[in-house]
């Protein structure tokens, strides 16, 4: 169905482990509430998109991913000031409560694949946003829940407190995207993540190899539920308020664009770099004074980027062809050279 | 049983979404894509009979005519310079999915950057209601039902009695045969892109002047002719014009007994209907 690329030949370790080494120590170099609070931002759709993308790699669409995210924020929220319960047993709560309706609504509707998945993940989506807009004695409509910062955690004199700086967040999203990555990698180089591929390319083939289709896609849906699920409830936190609008279909649209657009040969790669590049630019451009123009350019670099870079593999692949180009070439073209010497 | 006047509202409404659908199944059925961005297409048709009436004082029919064209040949452009280089053989339907769902941001940016954000309204276009004793319609929404008769028995005898019609249908049927037979599938797909823009364009032009205009206003639209077409079955012209009319009547209908959460009882509908009969009650039984 479409071809991916396994970019980690071309990527040497080293530059990933520099990367990930640049944005630990970030926090040194920069406070500054906004580019930290985009950073964070970035990383917690990162982990929707990389939801979206495993569900991807089963040959299904999911336009519904956002509603994920609500049902996690809402969980997190209602038990952490409705009930009192402290922040993060409901975080894992919301993760699992998300996860649990994935694979409830997987099971019952990942018979009917392709567009049909798409348009009832949307339906389930809309659902979400209507009942959270209207059931106003739990959600609290459209003014939606208001949620306190974590309380301060203290390790011997080291006290991580939440309320007063945004270092402690951006180091815990760092936690979450870390893990999350973690297991999406695993999953997708595993066999489990071939049969995937296998399940997407040819579904009847694999049926027909003893392979339970619908098995395979429910477990990518319910894992990416868990995941994008613990996103949302971080995400409330982190903005401190959830209301409907926050993860309405346009919100699903976003997360399918930054995925495209990042690239989904690498799962965890692309949803990073889609992630952060759309949603950087999507902060810079509301600062332009032109209302509005925002979305018209929003949407012009996403057409414009489908049609100008290699297709199936996003902005991932660009970076893998530069690294190839600039620091790889001269090796691989030195060895025919001698062989040919040898020859004659 | 709700008064009379719900199930006018009703009727006006999927009188819309008929015509939308339409379009969308047409394109389907061609493409074999979902047009994403019909919704906005809608928008930008009432649009143009916006300003067509308020600032250049052209009749409304004519301008209805007018936002068609326009719409259409903005659709015929997408059609050229994004659909069809995006549909690269191979790489599944994505990558247009994901191009259209991108221009709805462009679209709606584009539309509330050049005509605002706010409510425009055009009630003055055609006033008056026609009274039935108990309950009384207003001539702009029986312009609204008559238009889509109109438009459906227009497409009608385009698709069945004319030799482009005969080549969209052939080239739906079979496209590997219909080229074979002098049928260039490129050109249909333009014109059958233009046809379905222009539909939803003159849809958004009739209903503006009973709601209003607003650069959002085709989000609603492209939700629920999606959903008709999937009650009616993916494909199926008929199914698309049933399951509008089925559609419109029951929210309009639903909404009264349950206000709010009538869209939920239709998603809810919509998903067993899918569960139930996959294929719509019109389509194809799946290969």
């Amino acid at each position: 169905m479409m071809p991916y690329i396994d970019y980690k030949t071309l990527i040497p370790r080293t530059v990933i482990w520099v990367m990930i080494a640049l944005f630990l120590i970030l926090p040194a170099f920069t406070t500054n509430m906004i580019t930290l609070s985009i950073f964070i931002s970035s990383g917690i759709w990162a982990i929707a998109v990389m939801g979206f993308v495993l569900i991807l790699r089963t040959g299904q669409f999911s336009m519904g991913q956002s509603a994920f995210m609500a049902i996690g924020g809402y969980v997190s929220a209602m038990l952490t000031v409705k009930l009192g319960i402290p922040y993060w047993p409901g975080f894992l709560a919301a993760g699992v409560v998300s996860g649990l309706i994935a694979l409830v609504i997987g099971v019952i509707v990942l018979n009917a694949g392709g567009i049909y998945f798409s348009i009832i993940t949307i339906a389930f989506g809309e659902i979400v946003r209507i009942v959270a807009l209207n059931w106003e004695a739990v959600t609290r409509g459209a003014a939606g829940i208001l949620t306190s910062p974590p309380a301060p955690i203290t390790i011997g004199n080291f006290e991580i407190n939440f309320a007063t700086s945004v270092v402690p967040y951006y180091y815990f999203m760092f936690l979450l995207v870390t893990m999350a990555g973690l297991v999406f990698w695993q999953i997708d180089r595993t066999r489990i993540g071939g049969t995937f591929r296998g399940v997407a390319a040819n579904p009847m083939l694999s049926e027909h190899l003893g392979v339970h289709l619908m098995k395979y896609r429910v477990i990518a849906f319910a894992v990416a539920g868990v995941f994008t699920g613990l996103a949302g409830a971080y995400y409330v936190t982190f903005l401190s308020v959830i209301t409907p609008l926050m993860f309405d279909l346009w919100k699903s649209m976003q997360i399918v664009m930054m995925s495209i657009v990042g690239g989904i040969s690498s799962i965890v790669g692309g949803a990073l770099i889609g992630a952060t590049v759309l949603y950087t630019l999507g902060v810079y451009l509301s600062r332009l004074p032109i209302y509005n123009i925002q979305y018209l350019l929003f949407g012009a670099v996403v057409v414009l980027v489908l049609l100008f870079l290699p297709k199936g593999t996003g902005l991932v692949d660009l970076w893998g062809k530069f690294w190839h180009k600039v620091f790889r070439e001269p090796e691989e073209y030195e060895i025919p050279e001698e062989s040919e010497m040898a020859v004659e | 049983m709700p008064p009379a006047g719900i199930w006018v509202d009703g009727l006006v409404q999927s009188c819309i979404y008929v015509t939308m659908a339409f379009g969308m199944v047409l394109v389907f059925s061609i493409l074999g894509i979902l047009n994403w961005t019909h919704g906005q297409f809608y928008m930008l048709g009432a649009f143009v009979v916006y300003y067509a009436i308020t600032a250049a004082g052209i009749p409304f029919p004519i301008s209805l005519l007018i936002s068609g064209v326009i719409v259409g040949g903005l659709g015929m452009l997408v059609e050229k310079f994004v659909i069809e280089r995006l549909s690269v053989p191979g790489y599944g339907m994505l990558y247009v999915t994901v191009a259209t769902l991108a221009l709805i941001f462009f679209f709606e940016g584009a539309a509330g950057m050049s005509f605002g954000l706010m409510d425009k309204g055009m009630a003055t276009v055609l006033p008056g209601v026609l009274d039935l004793g108990s309950f009384s319609i207003s001539y702009q929404k029986i312009a609204v039902i008559i238009f889509t008769l109109v438009i459906m028995a227009a497409m009608y005898i385009v698709l069945n009695r004319t030799k482009v019609g005969l080549a969209i249908r052939a080239a739906a049927q079979e496209p590997v045969a219909a080229s074979l037979y002098g049928i260039s599938v490129g050109r249909v797909s333009l014109i059958v892109m233009g046809i379905g823009c222009a539909l939803a364009a003159m849809a958004g032009g009739i209903i503006g002047p009973v709601y209003s205009v607003n650069p959002f206003m085709g989000r609603i639209p492209m939700i629920m002719s999606l959903l008709a077409i999937i009650i009616g079955g993916l494909g199926s012209l008929t199914g698309a014009i049933v399951g509008g009319i089925i559609l419109g009547l029951l929210n309009s209908v639903i909404a009264y007994k349950i206000s709010y959460f009538s869209e939920v009882a239709l998603f809810v509908l919509v998903i067993l209907i899918l569960l139930i009969r996959p294929q719509g009650l019109f389509g194809a039984p799946a290969k």
